[in-house]
């Protein structure tokens, strides 16, 4: 089972990313998608196939929750909210990241 | 990804809350998705196809993060092998029921074994036991216990019969007695009240007792007031101070009551002579088992020198310390694991045969796995799929083999002595249904891995397009043959040992035992000893039962006697014989002693060979005379003639003459004539009769022959011996016939035991060369139809087909044989009158195996010799 776009976004940082995208206020999956598109100028495009089994797991770890609301064009939206929980995942999944940009940066640049 | 427990416990319980919300899920992820594509669609101006399709790869996804995913796919797996099993109820039932037999007899076996072998005594730091090998006066006990740096010693006596009188009534109990350190030295608690105090093995302090807790249920009935209680024990009071744990069973689980052993100096017999009684002893801190081995030696060197008579150099030369556990199971640990071995081949023979059933079906099932590999399910997935049929399998064997268990474990118990401590509380329980459990999953696994391997490795296209049953790998066909024929061997070695034994026994009851016991009723009848200090008491007790008995409608004849053949009882006498002087090398003989009526030779048809037999003459007044047997004359006197030779009592002044020679008698046990320490055989006249202690023989046993019907007669004369004194306890009337088949009844049941192993192995060999041929037979139809399309007979079908059979057959067979030869010799303790290698059973078993091997081989021989060749050469 392939999945095309999957190698634009290292392993294990989508679950990072989208809660991340979360912070300012709740979105719908469409809406995380474009905004990480926007955000990094086009460089991480998130598919469908991996964006739904991923709010799906941040859903069952219980760090988003999801509501219905209405969205910008007054269609129905799912919108994904981040929780308590979430937020101190976020943080503590942001300085584990740091750690390991910061140890492959070290590598590259080494003499 | 490693989560906090908390997080993955919150995570199931979603889990769990999804399932129900499935459906609702479902529409909320689709309307979800819908919406995404719709908003993409627009800001792409056209649909994306390829994005629609990884729609669905998500929501896939998706749904699997909902769910117990490997749970489920394993619920899926057990729900189809579930399926597979319904519908095809044969193979089902046979694996099932095969195996139930293999785990189930083990399970049983692993619970005699882990209560007997393997479990610690109920003791205080039961390791530091040892039982001191031998038998010791009881002076031994005291100077031991003095003497020893390692150890703290006790002797405990194995137990003899008392009179209970004073709680109901008169009833006979066997009670051990035990010098009065010995519970502190086991280590075990009393349940209730005291243990013995220091020195209550004095004499005058010794009328206390102590309880087991069956006694104490049945007799008194478990009643806490009956502590301080007096009963009589023999006559003499003793008070209640104890009741054990009814987990204590030492020395034996016949044993009801325990009495202080009596350590008086003064009484010589009693303190130098008597009864031996085996030494226990507990190693002291510090102490280890080799150190106290080391110093038994020299201990029993000082002690022999001790002895107030002279005792042969080498007195309990070999003696040494044991572990106690060991030495409690010694006689048993044998038969034990030549049980454990045989059920642990008939569940190598279940698995095998599983096993290539399995093969079998893998090959008839090569269509439908290939559909589902083609269908995208990966190697592992399907293997997994097949494993988890084969531990299915498996499983429903165990549940049903642990019900057969309960059943196996009563039939094995029965094997054993009752008396062995620990096997009445033998029951299957937790710890062993958990290990059968795991032998069930293991056995699966081991008879699954094969048939899945071999049916996952599929040449897809080959196998969709012609359906074929001929393309298996040639390894997994020999892998199949090898599994049968190691079937065979191995039920070539359980039938082989079976056959030893049937033979043993048909040899045993081909034994001349010396008497006839036909219509002869026997009861124990048992006064106090101290009743016979007088002994025309005594004689006139049995006087008056003997005039009774003869009285009785319907017996003809009437006998007394201290013990019948085979009833177990052991009358030995140290005698001086004429011509015999007594040396430290050759001390006084011991014989078998009877104290019997006149009558009593003719009422069992014991041949009188020379000289005359016993009469009502022979008095208490008149001139003591014996009859000896014809062994014992051969043994003393070869080649003279023994009437009027001399015999006496070690311990007594006058000579009695011998007055006749009669045939010997198997007293002892059926397959041997007498114990190695026992030098003869005689008959004294009751009225005479004395016994070690110089006493008349109190307890004795009367016998009546029946004329026709034995009902009758037995009432009366059981009504008649508890009639005379109601302190005298009366045992149950027992036929003669029964006392001589219960005396093998545990080798009869051993046989039942191999008979039955044999035959599941037989039945389940034949099912394994079956299941074989006809799928050899199934595999060639091809082959076959083409034979006869080109002119072979149906007769040449059939032999080539049973040849395949035979070959099979006979590498098993001379497999088996070869393991046989080895392995029959531990079974020679349990032969008698046959050679563990026995070339006619060898022979017989050889002859019967390969019959089953033929006729098991015939029927798919026969259905192949009725392949029509059109229709076969068709098909494909």
């Amino acid at each position: 089972m392939g999945k095309p776009e999957a190698p634009e976004i290292l392993p294990g940082t989508l679950d990072l990313l989208i809660l991340r995208t979360l912070v300012p206020g709740p979105m719908h999956g469409y809406g995380i998608a474009q905004r990480l598109r926007q955000v990094s100028d086009e460089v991480l495009q998130v598919g469908e196939s991996s964006l739904y089994p991923a709010l799906q797991r941040l859903l069952l770890n219980g760090w988003v929750k999801a509501a219905w609301g209405a969205s910008e064009n007054n269609r129905r939206a799912r919108y994904y909210t981040l929780t308590a929980a979430g937020r101190k995942q976020l943080a503590s999944e942001r300085a584990e990241f740091a750690r390991v940009v910061i140890a492959i940066e070290k590598v590259l640049k080494m003499a | 990804m490693s989560l906090p427990v908390h997080t993955r416990l919150l995570c199931a319980c979603r889990r769990l809350a999804f399932r129900w919300r499935r459906a609702e899920l479902d529409r909320d992820l689709a309307e979800e998705m819908d919406f995404h594509r719709a908003l993409k669609a627009q800001a792409a101006g056209e649909l994306s196809h390829i994005q629609m399709g990884n729609m669905t790869i998500a929501a896939e996804e998706c749904r699997d993060m909902w769910g117990f995913l490997r749970l489920e796919r394993l619920m899926q797996d057990i729900r189809y092998a579930a399926r597979m099993f319904w519908r095809t109820p044969g193979f089902t039932a046979i694996a099932v029921l095969s195996l139930a037999v293999g785990i189930g007899g083990n399970a049983a076996m692993f619970t005699l074994v882990n209560t007997l072998l393997v479990r610690p005594l109920p003791y205080r730091q039961p390791d530091r036991l040892v039982r001191i090998t031998g038998i010791f006066p009881r002076a031994a006990a005291p100077f031991f216990q003095q003497q020893s740096r390692t150890m703290d010693i006790a002797a405990v006596s194995p137990g003899s019969e008392f009179n209970l009188t004073g709680a109901g009534a008169a009833s006979r109990i066997v009670a051990s007695a035990t010098s009065a350190n010995a519970f502190s030295v086991l280590g075990a608690a009393v349940a209730m009240g005291r243990s013995f105090d220091p020195g209550e093995d004095s004499p005058g302090r010794d009328g206390v007792v102590i309880l087991s807790n069956s006694l104490w249920r049945t007799k008194f009935g478990g009643d806490p007031a009956m502590i301080g209680r007096v009963i009589a024990l023999n006559g003499m009071h003793r008070q209640i101070v104890g009741v054990m744990p009814p987990a204590f069973s030492y020395p034996s689980a016949q044993v009801q009551a325990w009495v202080p052993m009596r350590l008086d100096p003064s009484n010589f017999l009693e303190y130098w002579g008597g009864e031996f009684v085996p030494l226990v002893a507990r190693l002291r801190a510090g102490a280890t088992a080799a150190g106290a081995q080391r110093e038994i030696r020299p201990l029993i060197d000082d002690f022999r020198k001790t002895f107030p008579y002279p005792m042969a150099r080498d007195w309990n030369r070999d003696s040494t310390a044991v572990p106690l556990q060991r030495d409690l199971t010694g006689d048993i640990r044998g038969k034990l694991v030549i049980l454990l071995c045989s059920v642990g081949l008939v569940l190598l023979i279940a698995c095998a045969n599983v096993a290539s059933l399995l093969l079998s079906r893998a090959t008839t099932r090569r269509k439908e796995i290939a559909v589902r590999a083609a269908l995208g399910a990966v190697r592992s997935r399907i293997v997994r799929q097949l494993l988890t049929e084969s531990v299915l399998l498996a499983l429903a064997g165990a549940v049903l083999g642990i019900l057969l268990g309960t059943g196996a474990l009563t039939i094995f118990k029965s094997l054993l002595p009752s008396s062995t401590p620990g096997l009445a509380q033998a029951a299957i329980d937790w710890p062993i249904a958990a290990a059968v459990a795991g032998l069930a999953i293991v056995t699966g696994l081991a008879f699954g891995i094969a048939p899945a391997l071999s049916a996952s490795q599929i040449d897809l296209t080959q196998t969709i397009r012609t359906g074929s049953q001929r393309s298996t790998g040639a390894f997994w066909t020999r892998l199949r043959g090898g599994l049968i024929g190691a079937e065979v061997a191995l039920t070539v070695v359980l039938v082989v040992s079976a056959g030893l034994l049937i033979k043993s026994l048909y040899t045993l009851s081909e034994v001349r035992p010396g008497f006839q016991a036909q219509q002869i009723l026997t009861v124990r009848v048992s006064p106090n000893p101290s009743f016979c200090t007088q002994r025309p008491a005594c004689i006139a007790l049995y006087d008056r039962l003997l005039a009774g008995a003869r009285g009785v409608s319907g017996v003809g004849e009437a006998a007394i006697a201290n013990t019948v053949p085979l009833d177990a009882e052991q009358p030995d006498l140290a005698v001086d014989v004429e011509g015999h002087p007594k040396s430290v090398e050759h001390p006084a003989p011991m014989l078998w002693s009877g104290a019997v009526s006149a009558g009593f030779i003719g009422m069992l048809r014991i041949p009188l060979l020379a000289g005359r037999d016993l009469s009502e003459a022979d008095g208490a007044k008149s001139a003591a005379v014996l009859l000896i047997s014809a062994s014992t004359a051969k043994r003393f006197w070869p080649g003279e003639n023994p009437i009027g030779k001399h015999i006496k009592a070690a311990n007594e002044q006058q000579w009695r003459t011998v007055v006749g020679v009669v045939g010997d008698v198997r007293q002892y046990s059926l397959s041997k004539a007498r114990p190695d320490w026992i030098d003869g055989a005689i008959y004294m006249p009751y009225a005479q009769a004395v016994r070690e202690d110089g006493q008349i023989p109190a307890a004795m046993t009367l016998l009546a022959k029946a004329r026709a019907n034995m009902d009758g007669p037995a009432r009366e004369i059981r009504s008649l011996a508890q009639d005379q004194d109601p302190d005298v306890p009366v045992g149950p009337v027992q036929p003669l016939e029964e006392l001589v088949a219960g005396s093998i009844a545990n080798f009869r049941a051993t046989i039942r035991v191999f008979i039955s192993f044999a035959a599941a192995a037989i039945l389940l060999a034949a099912i394994g060369i079956y299941g074989l041929i006809s799928y050899w037979v199934t595999q060639r139809t091809y082959e076959i139809g083409l034979r006869v399309a080109i002119g072979a007979t149906r007769r040449r079908i059939v032999s080539m087909i049973l040849a395949q059979g035979l070959r099979v057959a006979l590498y098993g067979i001379a497999a088996g044989v070869i393991v046989a030869l080895a392995a029959t010799r531990f079974l020679a303790s349990l032969l008698y009158g046959v050679g563990a290698t026995d070339p006619l059973t060898f022979a017989a078993v050889t002859a019967l195996v390969l019959g089953v091997a033929v006729t098991a081989s015939l029927f798919p021989a026969w259905r192949a010799s009725r392949v029509d060749p059109i229709k076969f050469l068709r098909v494909d």
